[in-house]
């Protein structure tokens, strides 16, 4: 039997928790992915995380592992600091471009001995610390990083922007720094796509209620667990952005952006009733003597140990929940001042908050329009992923070969998110073994044990 | 004489700011058997790996000590990286010097430096007697089994065969479909989804790859990852490589809540009976077949009741019931609709808009407030609660009650885990190996778990696991062959007495005698290097490879 198409390929476009899986089930069932990802590193918005519910498993310890299997992966062909930029084509034959942004560093030399960030002089506020740590302008986004190479942010390079200082040419022990470096396109031949795109979350800007991202101390619920990650910019200290005070009282408040048909999104985005549980509880782990409040409309802890761990965070951490929403959000001295309605008791509630973490709307990575266009696949009136039958067919597409993993199709928390992609990379499996009938498959597969 | 390298990482900043990793690489240089020692920025990276590499080649050693981070970040890395130099990887080590010493002793960098030589030492003494050790390698039946012909077990039973491979799906009762074939409209695709489970339950019956067997029960289990067997009841036996178990849910009874009736009032129907009753077009009370004006819903019947019932939240119950509402509307439209809540749980794209639809557009009256009780009153009923948002209580009549009973495993399914080895959770669903990132997988090598058998679910997020459950098997089948570790138990024949004490004392039924001779017997693939035999064996016949007595007694004395 001879074999007349190429080793089937697959691209997966996103490496966070999603992309990640599905790249390690098709990976490690033997044909080659090439994983694309925009940033300069994987792991996605799981980095950022300090620890998970409901076990509380610290999420850097439990994802290194992953980014590293998938870092030295023999089938899996990496392209970080990369985006897609075309693709056409059809199922078993997409032509697919690819640009990789210029790092200004050249990767194949450098070790990643960090001393270029140690002694770069340009500091910047920092997006993957959520802006409540900073980095420099040659950076990683963490220590842990996978491909652990750092890049040059062209707009706060010293030398990019005024033409000297090469503080890390000087340092670089092997002559890494490369300022010519440019823009570079390769094309690739790939069976099957899987998107990965993930979420981002609704700016603060967009709502004034809760002091529209103009109040230091009101942050949303990523900059928290940048706060709470040991590899965080306050090493786990929980120290608030205007002055570094530990809050001795903190307002949490579920629903920001969500379940407001009128103003904002009209969906609920499922994971903020936990993380807020969970940001709860370690806060009371740190700042023993403090005191959490946390407004929400329901609390929805559908999922395994879930409702008991909310339960935790009120009986155990004394964390006092009130039914309502908060109406208005203003700086009053050296505090936040909350003001709500407690539903339940029908009364007006005023809190002086030293913090307030506000848990925004999840809403689809803005990378999502771009891909949906490109590829002429469907999305729902808020930017998500349309799967083919929400029900029955919820990683396939319109699309016969292009499928769907993860947040963006919509919020999930992480267990749904690695199944989910899981179920992509089966569907992926699928249409390459159909594909590409090796003859020891088919074999092996049909001689009769019984 | 041994000729050791010793190869100590800084992990950047990770272990060289707190250990002297230049003090460690230089003590450990003049300890006896080290040839060579050094210290890098990062062991990992391809330079560091060169520099590994290079030292085994030129300094010719026969074994080395990687001093870096936990082995189960890197061991790996670090042998195939060895193996590549001639070096055999099972002589190679890893000393953990950062999550043992770095990490936790940030504050203390001196006693920091002594304890990671101590740690590197005793890892010399260890891999000065390392054995070069091939894996072993199995066969791999590349065929699987199926139990449960739910949603999810049609799913993963079809993914897998449409890639070539045998499947054997069992399903207990006489018809595919589940829980699902009971199910009127979906709550996503009001309209669609049924159809499509009946292309499925078609596709499954009609592919030549699956064997299909109703009315069937797995009676024995046997074997490992790659190699179990099956028996089938009356059916037959079979040999599979890996297992999906998809046993799904049931409804927890209705005898048990006595406060909602216990079962004896005709007209308090579960939400399975109310699916029939809009699947067969008629909804009619069970007592005298009038049509109900007022029907109350009952969410967590059963469920979030820690000291009574069911401690956790079942999932699925918010949803179904709005759907129920809405269809029961549409069907008797003079109806109300009444639903007592604790919190609504309508979580993802598009379902909060599905609730409210129910409350705006179909008038569905949300009561928040936990039913206390229910009486019935001549042919009406009472429902009894308290609406926590405007603090009254409230009697609500209805000429029927809906409750939203716990979803609780399907029976038989803890027997069939406790057959095959599979861990349950607290509450008696299957548990995953990692609730995070392995959710598809059982503790048990090769089987994979899909749907409500694991935790309630919706069929979105069951059939995605289906899919998943089959992604893992697709992934194992794919291997040429099965690989294990040889670092398991051993026994010695001449010291064997055959006495069988070391068979009950092994978790992993591994431990067997031979049926002739007096003598002990390992299966390779099931030990997991655990200990326990070593231990019960009174003759000191068995050892773990590269683990051996001597071994460790040398590694206790290194760090004395």
């Amino acid at each position: 039997m001879t074999d007349p198409s190429p080793t089937p390929r697959a691209l997966i476009i996103g490496a966070g928790i999603a992309g990640m899986q599905a790249a390690l089930d098709i990976g490690n069932a033997g044909y080659d992915v090439t994983l694309v990802e925009r940033r300069p590193s994987i792991g996605g918005r799981m980095a950022q995380l300090s620890e998970t519910f409901p076990t509380l498993d610290c999420a850097q310890c439990i994802l290194t592992p992953r980014t590293v299997e998938v870092g030295h992966h023999e089938h899996i062909h990496l392209r970080t600091y990369s985006e897609v930029e075309a693709i056409t084509g059809d199922v078993g034959h997409y032509r697919v471009r690819i640009r990789r942004h210029a790092a200004y560093v050249d990767w194949d030399r450098c070790t990643g001995c960090g001393l270029c960030q140690e002694k770069c002089p340009g500091k910047v506020d920092s997006d993957f610390e959520r802006h409540v740590g900073k980095r420099k302008a040659i950076y990683t986004l963490s220590p842990q990083a996978v491909p652990n190479k750092p890049v040059i942010d062209r707009e706060h390079c010293i030398f990019f922007q005024r033409g000297k200082c090469k503080a890390c040419v000087k340092f670089c022990p092997v002559g890494a720094i490369a300022f010519d470096q440019e823009d570079t396109i390769v094309e690739e031949q790939v069976s099957a796509i899987i998107l990965a795109p993930g979420y981002d979350l609704y700016g603060l800007e967009n709502m004034p209620e809760y002091g529209g991202g103009r109040v230091p101390d009101v942050i949303d619920g990523l900059a928290f667990e940048r706060l709470l990650s040991a590899s965080g910019p306050t090493a786990g200290k929980i120290q608030r952005p205007s002055d570094g005070q530990i809050p001795r009282e903190i307002v949490f408040i579920q629903c920001a952006g969500s379940r407001d048909p009128e103003k904002h999104m009209p969906y609920c985005s499922k994971v903020c009733c936990m993380y807020i549980a969970k940001q709860a509880i370690l806060y009371r782990h740190r700042v023993h003597d403090g005191q959490a409040y946390i407004f929400y409309i329901d609390i929805r802890a559908a999922g395994k140990r879930y409702d008991e761990f909310t339960q935790r965070a009120m009986e155990d951490e004394n964390v006092v929940y009130l039914r309502g929403k908060v109406s208005r959000i203003f700086r009053q001295d050296s505090q936040v001042m909350v003001w709500g309605a407690d539903t339940l008791s029908g009364q007006q509630v005023q809190i002086a908050a030293d913090l307030v973490v506000v848990a925004p709307a999840l809403i689809p990575h803005p990378t999502t329009r771009r891909l949906a266009d490109m590829l002429e696949l469907p999305v729902d009136e808020h930017g998500w992923l349309l799967p083919l039958d929400s029900n029955t067919h919820p990683v396939e597409t319109v699309r016969p070969g292009i499928f769907l993993a993860g947040a963006g199709t919509g919020p999930m928390d992480i267990p749904e998110t690695v199944a989910h992609a899981s179920g992509a990379a089966a569907q992926v499996l699928k249409l390459f073994s159909r594909q590409h009938k090796s003859p020891s498959v088919i074999g092996e597969a049909g001689g009769e044990r019984q | 004489m041994a000729r050791i390298g010793v190869f100590v990482c800084h992990c950047g900043l990770n272990i060289a700011s707190t250990v002297d990793v230049q003090r460690v690489a230089e003590t450990l240089r003049h300890y006896p058997g080290v040839a060579f020692a050094t210290d890098y920025k990062y062991m990992c990276s391809d330079p560091g790996q060169n520099l590994i590499q290079q030292a085994i080649e030129e300094h010719d050693l026969d074994g080395i000590v990687v001093a870096a981070c936990s082995p189960t970040m890197h061991e790996a890395t670090f042998r195939k990286a060895a193996a590549t130099a001639g070096l055999n990887p099972y002589q190679v080590e890893s000393a953990n010097i950062r999550e043992q010493v770095s990490w936790p002793h940030q504050k203390t960098p001196e006693k920091a430096t002594r304890k990671a030589i101590e740690i590197v030492r005793s890892l010399v003494e260890k891999v000065r007697y390392d054995e070069p050790l091939t894996p072993l390698t199995l066969p791999i039946v590349k065929r699987a089994l199926v139990v449960g012909g739910g949603i999810a077990g049609l799913t993963a039973a079809l993914d897998i065969a449409d890639s070539g491979y045998p499947v054997v799906l069992v399903e207990r009762s006489a018809q595919l479909g589940g829980r699902m074939a009971q199910l009127f409209h979906l709550y996503l695709n009001f309209d669609g989804s049924q159809s499509l489970l009946e292309e499925r339950i078609e596709a499954v019956t009609h592919h030549p790859l699956i064997q299909v067997l109703t009315n069937a029960e797995v009676t024995e289990f046997g074997g490992y990852v790659g190699n179990f067997t099956v028996e089938v009841g009356e059916l037959g036996n079979w040999e599979v490589g890996a297992v999906v178990l998809a046993t799904g849910f049931d409804l927890y009874p209705k005898a048990n809540l006595p406060e909602y009736g216990g079962g004896r009032y005709p007209d308090v129907v579960d939400s399975l009976q109310f699916e029939a009753m809009l699947k067969e077009g008629e909804i009619r009370r069970p007592s005298d077949g009038r049509v109900p004006r007022e029907i109350v819903w009952v969410q967590c019947a059963g469920s979030r009741a820690p000291n009574l019932h069911r401690p956790y939240c079942s999932k699925i119950c918010c949803m179904y019931v709005a759907k129920q509402t809405i269809a029961y509307r549409r069907a008797v439209p003079e109806g109300q609709a009444y639903v007592f809540y604790i919190d609504i749980r309508s979580q993802g794209r598009g379902y909060d808009e599905f609730v409210q639809r129910a409350m705006e557009e179909f008038g569905v009256v949300y009561l928040r407030g936990k039913a206390s009780r229910i009486i019935q009153r001549g042919r009406q009923l009472q429902v009894w609660g308290v609406d926590t948002l405007s603090g009254q209580s409230v009697r609500v009549e209805a000429d029927m009650v809906v409750l939203a009973m716990a979803a609780v495993p399907s029976s038989g399914s803890e027997a069939l885990a406790r057959l095959m080895r599979v861990a349950t959770d607290e509450n008696g669903f299957l548990a995953e190996a990692h609730p995070k990132l392995r959710p598809v997988e059982s503790l048990t090598a090769g089987i994979y778990l899909a749907g409500a058998a694991q935790f309630p679910k919706d069929i979105p997020e069951t059939v995605a696991q289906g899919s998943g459950a089959a992604a893992k098997v697709l992934q194992l089948f794919a291997q040429r062959e099965m690989v294990s570790e040889p670092t398991v138990a051993i026994v010695d024949e001449e010291l064997c007495a055959g006495c069988g004490r070391c068979v009950p004392a092994c978790p992993y039924d591994a431990r067997s005698l031979h049926p002739r001779k007096k003598l002990a017997l390992v299966n390779a693939a099931l030990c997991q290097s655990c200990g326990a035999c070593i231990v019960a064996c009174p003759n000191k016949a068995t050892i773990v490879r590269n683990l051996t007595p001597d071994q460790v007694l040398a590694m206790v004395e290194a760090v004395l």
